[in-house]
């Protein structure tokens, strides 16, 4: 459904993405591993468009194209059919929870206003906020912010939805309530590409786990290939870090 | 010494008439320049191209020069520069002169206040996070429905308080203004006093509506901001 080849990335000559290429079937549920600055969140921006990558081909439910010289018409297509869950929400801070999902309904797939409400009215119940419709993001916790930034994406139907580290900015004790709703949804048959540091969730919802470092895809395989049978020493060298860190504190 | 309480009464009654023309110098300019001011903060943030170069000059020049100065350049020698050219040079016939004065209030004003606003909008940009004009792009908005929904909102109620500021100050300098021949509360008070040497009376009376028109601008705004910003308002539970 959704292929990606040899995207390259650099900012003022720094190469973050050295050619990596993605595949992503309808269902799957991708979950990218990997040190800090290995281009994880990168690669994640360039898939709708939010950093232009600068070589490389984006194949997406029938739209073919280059990144280099894709239409704005086409970028268009491709950020309506996916959803963007950001690491810092990046909720609209002057709409209330409810306006936060019907924007992207009302105003940029012109559907009326009654049936978006509904759509967000249900977005918002299935991510467990059926009582905080007209909060405004102020008035949220870090965990319910998050969700409504999930709600907003899954609202408006796409085919895709990215998260780019989505509970990094929480506190410790919100992460599983946001890491459920995203178990819910990959149960419904989501299809999602995570990036994460949450081991436990790539262990028990990934169908593919893919591990990068230094801007190109090291391994990749099912959950129980990466976490058990690790074959490239960076991925080892990674996990044993991640997982000792799991249970050892050094002060 | 003693004042004279019946002159400024009587002061004060004639400058109230120049009320309205003090009003209409601050808003006719703030009129002006906020569009102009907002369009050049919007060229300054996104650093292209030669409009953001000039953007930065012109702020720079009209900051680095006193109103004074400006007033003296723009309605001394202006004119006599536009006649010489419109009249001599192209043979026009164009009564330079007979421009009313308060045109020119309305210029040198609007110069100031577009460099200053165009400043504040700037900062007001600023304040507003990328990360939401990306999720509204992601969402699927346009970069303009993005500005005009999500950040142009946020950016003018952190704006409001420098535009009261900026409201404020361009009120008090347009006491200036008689320096163009406008008849203005200042110019007023200035020819009564001329007649008996009233001047510590007339500038007194001045001092006191020059504050009351100042505290009422700063209520008004602290109002607007009260409402504009319900937005951030916290539970307390």
């Amino acid at each position: 459904m959704l292929e990606v080849k040899d995207i390259h990335k650099s900012y003022s000559g720094n190469e973050i993405l050295k050619g990596v290429s993605l595949k992503v079937e309808k269902g799957d549920i991708i979950v990218i591993l990997g040190p800090s600055g290995s281009g994880k969140t990168t690669l994640l921006r360039c898939l709708n468009f939010l950093e232009r990558a600068e070589k490389g081909s984006i194949d997406f439910d029938g739209i073919h194209t280059e990144f280099k010289s894709a239409t704005g018409h086409q970028i268009n297509e491709i950020r309506k059919r996916t959803g963007f869950v950001f690491q810092n929400y990046n909720l609209f801070a002057n709409k209330t929870a409810l306006q936060n999902v019907t924007e992207g309904l009302i105003v940029a797939r012109k559907v009326p206003k009654k049936e978006a409400v509904d759509r967000a009215k249900q977005a918002l119940d299935k991510v467990g906020l059926s009582d905080r419709y007209d909060y405004y993001p102020s008035q949220l916790s870090g965990g319910q912010q998050q969700r409504v930034g999930i709600a907003r994406a899954i609202a408006v139907n796409p085919d895709v939805i990215l998260f780019d580290e989505p509970t990094s900015a929480l506190d410790p004790e919100l992460v599983g309530e946001v890491l459920n709703v995203m178990k819910s949804l990959a149960e419904e048959g989501a299809t999602m590409v995570v990036v994460t540091h949450e081991m436990g969730f790539a262990q028990d919802v990934a169908s593919r786990v893919v591990f990068m470092d230094g801007g190109t895809i090291v391994e990749e395989g099912t959950p129980h290939e990466i976490f058990s049978r690790p074959r490239d020493p960076r991925t080892i060298q990674f996990l044993r870090r991640i997982l000792r860190e799991d249970y050892e504190y050094s002060i | 010494m003693k004042l004279n309480t019946d002159f400024m009464i009587k002061t004060f009654l004639a400058a109230l008439k120049g009320i309205p023309v003090t009003l209409e110098i601050t808003v006719v300019t703030l009129l002006l320049s906020a569009p102009i001011a907002f369009f050049m903060a919007l060229k300054r943030l996104h650093k292209k191209g030669i409009g953001s170069r000039i953007t930065a000059g012109y702020v720079s020049f009209v900051r680095g020069t006193p109103i004074v100065l400006q007033i003296l350049f723009l309605y001394s020698l202006l004119p006599s520069l536009l006649n010489y050219l419109l009249n001599r040079v192209l043979e026009l016939d164009f009564d330079v002169f007979g421009v009313p004065p308060i045109l020119y209030a309305f210029a040198v004003f609007g110069l100031n206040t577009t460099a200053v606003l165009s400043e504040v909008f700037r900062s007001a940009l600023l304040t507003v996070g990328h990360g939401q004009m990306e999720a509204a792009i992601s969402v699927g908005l346009s970069r303009r429905q993005a500005y005009l929904r999500i950040i142009i909102p946020q950016a003018m109620v952190s704006a409001l308080p420098n535009i009261c500021n900026t409201t404020v100050n361009l009120l008090k300098s347009t006491s200036l203004a008689f320096m163009m021949t406008v008849k203005d509360i200042m110019a007023i008070a200035k020819v009564q006093a001329a007649y008996g040497y009233n001047y510590i009376e007339a500038y007194l009376v001045v001092l006191l509506i020059y504050i009351l028109l100042c505290t009422l601008v700063q209520l008004l705004f602290k109002a607007v901001e009260r409402y504009l910003s319900s937005y951030k308002k916290l539970v307390t539970c």
